[in-house]
């Protein structure tokens, strides 16, 4: 047994702030204290020192085939940040790679847990792509795994919503994605979107009937919200409005979130989702009724896709938006894909610039989010990574939003008229080291049912971060001083010293497998593989790369 | 140790299409295909049981093969890891290896791949898969192409049922003027033009979209006319596809070719819309490329060097490096077609092979392995490099896989180092 003694711990699932105590590991489990008998072999002091729960990052694009995309798209960007191969004596191999943007699968890994991150969710695999996300992700180390399936853009979902199916049969379908692609979850992008780019519609609003299928985007909301609440799924559904990135798509957002009439919805990377059209410029922040909408609504949860300046990639299923967005691209060059009757993905570099109006306010309208968005159990630390900026800007981030000075600083720099136009300065609110705990634990744990995880009660599996509590945030949080996953020490000093391989998370629900019967035919008929290709057994899940499964029940929360 | 796909139908490994229908039997410790498939399917699952490991022609024991292949390894200092025809599990265990050995991979058909690389890193591109085609085009742009090369393509994407109305196609195709299109694809407008002519017409063609007037004629051998008899065809299109094969665009420089149909593209997406099908994959390449991005950020033609990997998509070209004597061994893969021979090379050569590859002289060391998809489970990708299928193994055999002995070579590397 491990004791971690006299740190200040942060546990917002346990509502402790700061209180000073011991935690035993054992196991690879956090223990309850042992009591005079216990055999305790190893003790570090870590008094001062802040210790939380391992980090969960619930939307980031790590893996699948759009990011092999923007890989492949990208040497450039590689060959300013090569990754050694290094041999770890006794604590494995850390293989080569390069990072940034889009950073090779064995460097997104070391360079997750060395920020104390010990689970990553990948919200954008394509059924039809979803066993070479689980090979890419098999070779995502260190980390925690689990992806969202897609749906939504699927042509047998909108034959399905389009005939007027009953809900049960939805139902089932979404149960069966889930369970043959491994998912943790379910995620739609630009609604119907997708698919209406492959008819050639150029855009396709909340209430705008499908070139083809003659359904809404709030039809396929409504119809998938239902599912993933009958089904019992823990998460909500994971929704990438209609609209990214187009000024005056605040109404657009505000209009999503009231589709769900009530069940839980979560909007991603709701930054892209904040604008508005006043101004000169016609380019604006609506931060603030976007966030008092949140505020409002129980039933809804966020995260923010904050951006940050600097040389980026997008990467998205939202063809429609990555085509309409492919004259920003810098450098120069962009890609589109249709794919499978299912989705599709587009992937457009980027590069964010402090003086440039639009991409300055963009900054201010995420920061603003977090800002004004009260509950820090509804909101979550994200840059959408890679679509804001990339993951390893997560400690930046943090300070910006734990030190009022540096981010007024930061706002001395950026484009005069964006700081104007942003109320951001007015702002005064600075996190609390439990409220990023919040936001990058305990809440991401919640919204996924992962039960043992982002805590630090007794049972919980031991992802321990500790680290110095430092006033510069952004070194602190870059740097911790002892990451432990599943007891073990992997990361000393912001540095990898021991090699693990991660475990992938994916729900079982329960559906009726009567529905196989109609996508058989379906598959029979019209695909190029078979139904019974498509599906991934548990069986695969190793074979793959992960260490092992984690099966998660379905099953609303008591 | 991958989990055998037991269900059938099953997946051919043969060719980039991975069609996933076929039904196959083992008569007399013979595979036999007893359903769909097609002749290069059948010659190919037909694949000997038991092999020979050889050190120069030799038969010796299989791991007297593996320590003479580790120790020709050690002792190179840029070794050439060539061939990688093999599923994704062999992938993962080449590039271990080469990160070991300070290596270069590179594919067999690289010259062809990098032809789309070299476009697709340039300017991006817009593509589809499989299934888009065979349920959404209505128009058929064949580039320098019939797509013989894969045998079940029409069947599979052209004369398949569509979920979108009538499967009603307009085949248009650029030919050079020595090929017809096969009878059975039912061109609507073949025009003739050479190969090395598209990137000419395709200039042209985004030039008449743009609203602008040819300043010559012919273009290419292309008659003025017929351009714009297939400018109409190309802007009548509801779901165009522009299908080009990069291995068949065998001349210098053939990737800006590539770019002016990928640009070509983009222009017709303005207002209607198009998208390109790349052929290729054949012999594992588009796993191999996938794998490699994956894991090193980048697509081949990789060096993982001691101070990461390094990235020459000219200079490491498997021909480049041979011809100039940039790497002093040579070791390829080729476990699904035994015809697939590794090149001339003036080093010591280490095969990984199937066991009825007939090799004309005797290199250094062969190693006799599994074929992934007849004799051992795996995976694969499909052409498009979305699909990755489970292979199945309805003929296993004791023949070790590519994967587990190039992991056994790099355990050798890495005990001979402690």
């Amino acid at each position: 047994m491990l004791r971690l003694k006299g740190g200040r711990l942060y546990d917002p699932a346990r509502a402790i702030d700061g209180q000073v105590g011991d935690l035993y590991l054992e196991g690879g489990r956090i223990v309850a204290p042992p009591g005079p008998d216990g055999v305790i072999d190893g003790e570090i002091d870590v008094t001062g020192r802040v210790v939380m729960a391992g980090a969960i990052d619930l939307h980031t694009h790590i893996g699948g085939g759009k990011m092999n995309i923007a890989r492949m798209l990208l040497p450039e960007d590689h060959r300013g940040d090569p990754v050694p191969a290094r041999d770890l004596h006794g604590g494995g191999h850390l293989h080569g790679g390069c990072g940034h943007a889009a950073p090779a699968t064995w460097t997104t890994g070391y360079r997750y847990a060395e920020m104390g991150y010990t689970a990553c969710f990948e919200p954008a695999m394509l059924p039809a792509n979803a066993r070479h996300a689980h090979l890419e992700m098999g070779d995502i180390p260190m980390v925690d795994k689990g992806a969202y399936a897609m749906l939504g853009n699927d042509d047998f979902f909108l034959r399905l919503l389009s005939s007027g199916a009953d809900q049960r049969l939805i139902n089932d379908y979404v149960g069966w994605t889930l369970d043959a692609t491994q998912a943790m979850a379910i995620k739609v992008v630009n609604p119907g979107g997708i698919s209406a780019f492959k008819f050639n519609a150029r855009n396709l609003d909340l209430d705008e009937a499908h070139p083809h299928y003659g359904v809404t985007p709030r039809q396929v909301i409504q119809a998938l919200a239902r599912a993933v609440h009958d089904l019992g799924v823990a998460h909500p559904l994971h929704v990438h409005a209609s609209n990214l990135g187009i000024p005056g798509n605040a109404d657009t957002t505000l209009a999503t979130m009231a589709a769900a009439e009530g069940l839980p919805i979560h909007l991603t990377h709701i930054q892209f989702h904040s604008y508005g059209t006043e101004g000169a410029r016609r380019f604006s922040s609506e931060a603030e009724r976007i966030a008092a909408a949140i505020n409002r609504m129980a039933n809804v949860s966020a995260d923010v896709g904050q951006i940050l300046f600097g040389q980026t990639v997008t990467a998205s299923g939202d063809t429609m938006g990555q085509h309409r967005n492919h004259r920003h691209a810098s450098p120069d060059k962009w890609v589109v894909m249709d794919i499978e009757c299912d989705a599709g993905c587009g992937v457009v570099p980027f590069r964010y610039r402090d003086k440039n109006f639009v991409n300055a306010l963009q900054w201010a309208i995420g920061l603003e989010l977090f800002l004004r968005v009260s509950d820090p159990w509804r909101l979550f630390l994200t840059t959408d990574h890679p679509n804001g900026a990339p993951f390893t800007s997560y400690p930046h981030l943090i300070r910006l939003l734990m030190d009022r000075d540096f981010r007024n600083g930061k706002l001395d720099e950026i484009h005069a008229e964006a700081a104007a136009h942003s109320q951001l300065r007015s702002l005064a609110r600075e996190y609390s080291l439990y409220e990023i705990a919040i936001m990058t634990r305990a809440g991401p744990a919640r919204s996924l049912g992962l039960a043992d995880r982002g805590h630090l009660g007794p049972g919980a599996w031991a992802d321990v971060v500790v680290y110095r509590d430092e006033a510069d945030r952004e070194a602190m949080f870059a740097k911790p001083e002892y990451v432990f996953k599943d007891g073990e020490l992997i990361v000393r000093d912001g540095r990898v010293v021991k090699v693990v391989n991660g475990a992938l998370h994916a729900l079982k629900p329960e559906y009726d497998k009567a529905i196989e019967q109609p996508l058989r035919e379906y598959f029979d008929r019209y695909m190029t593989v078979k139904m019974e290709h498509m599906k991934i057994g548990d069986d695969e899940i190793c074979a793959c790369g992960a260490s092992k499964l984690i099966p998660h029940k379905c099953g609303r929360q008591a | 140790m991958n989990p055998s796909l037991s269900v059938s139908p099953i997946p051919c490994p043969f060719c980039g299409l991975l069609c996933d229908d076929l039904e196959v039997a083992v008569v007399a410790g013979h595979a036999r295909i007893t359903s769909a498939g097609c002749a290069r399917a059948a010659g190919l699952f037909d694949v000997p049981g038991q092999g020979q490991a050889r050190v120069r022609g030799l038969a010796v024991a299989p791991e007297v093969a593996i320590a003479a292949a580790a120790g020709l390894l050690a002792a190179a200092r840029r070794p050439l890891i060539g061939g990688l025809g093999c599923d994704v599990a062999g992938q993962r265990a080449a590039i271990a290896l080469a990160e070991r050995v300070a290596g270069v991979l590179e594919h067999m058909h690289g010259a062809a791949q990098f032809r789309n690389t070299l476009a697709f890193q340039d300017g991006g591109w817009m593509t589809t898969t499989l299934s888009e085609v065979r349920n959404r085009a209505d128009v058929i742009l064949f580039a320098g192409t019939d797509a013989s090369a894969f045998p079940r393509f029409r069947e599979r994407l052209l004369t398949g049922a569509s979920q979108f109305g009538p499967a009603r196609r307009r085949i248009l195709a650029l030919l050079p003027p020595s090929e017809a299109l096969p009878e059975e694809l039912g061109g609507d407008l073949v025009i003739p033009c050479p190969r090395e002519g598209l990137a000419e017409l395709a200039g042209v063609l985004r030039a008449r979209l743009a609203g602008r007037r040819a300043d010559r004629d012919p273009v290419a051998g292309v008659p003025g006319e017929r351009i714009e008899a297939l400018l109409d065809a190309l802007r009548g299109a509801r779901y165009g596809v522009l299908v080009w094969n990069a291995a068949e665009l065998d001349f210098p420089q053939a990737d800006l070719t590539v770019a002016a149909l990928v640009d070509l593209l983009k222009d017709l997406n303005r207002d209607t819309r198009w998208a390109g099908l790349p052929l290729g994959g054949n012999d594992g390449g588009t796993s191999a490329a996938q794998v490699c991005a994956w894991q090193t950020g980048y697509p081949l033609r990789t060096a993982l060097t001691a101070s990461g990997p390094r990235y020459d998509p000219i200079g490491f070209a498997a021909e480049r490096l041979l011809a100039r004597g940039e790497v002093d061994a040579l070791l390829w893969i080729s476990a699904l077609d035994p015809a697939r021979l590794p090149p001339a090379a003036d080093c010591p050569v280490i095969v990984l092979g199937r066991a009825d590859m007939e090799l004309a002289t005797a290199p250094e060391v062969f190693i006799p392995v599994a074929v992934p998809g007849v004799q051992r489970a795996g995976y694969l990708h499909r052409m498009d490099g979305i699909v990755a299928l489970p292979l199945a193994a309805p003929l296993a055999c004791d023949l070790p896989g590519v994967a587990p002995i190039l992991t056994t070579i790099t355990e050798a590397l890495d005990h001979a180092a402690a």
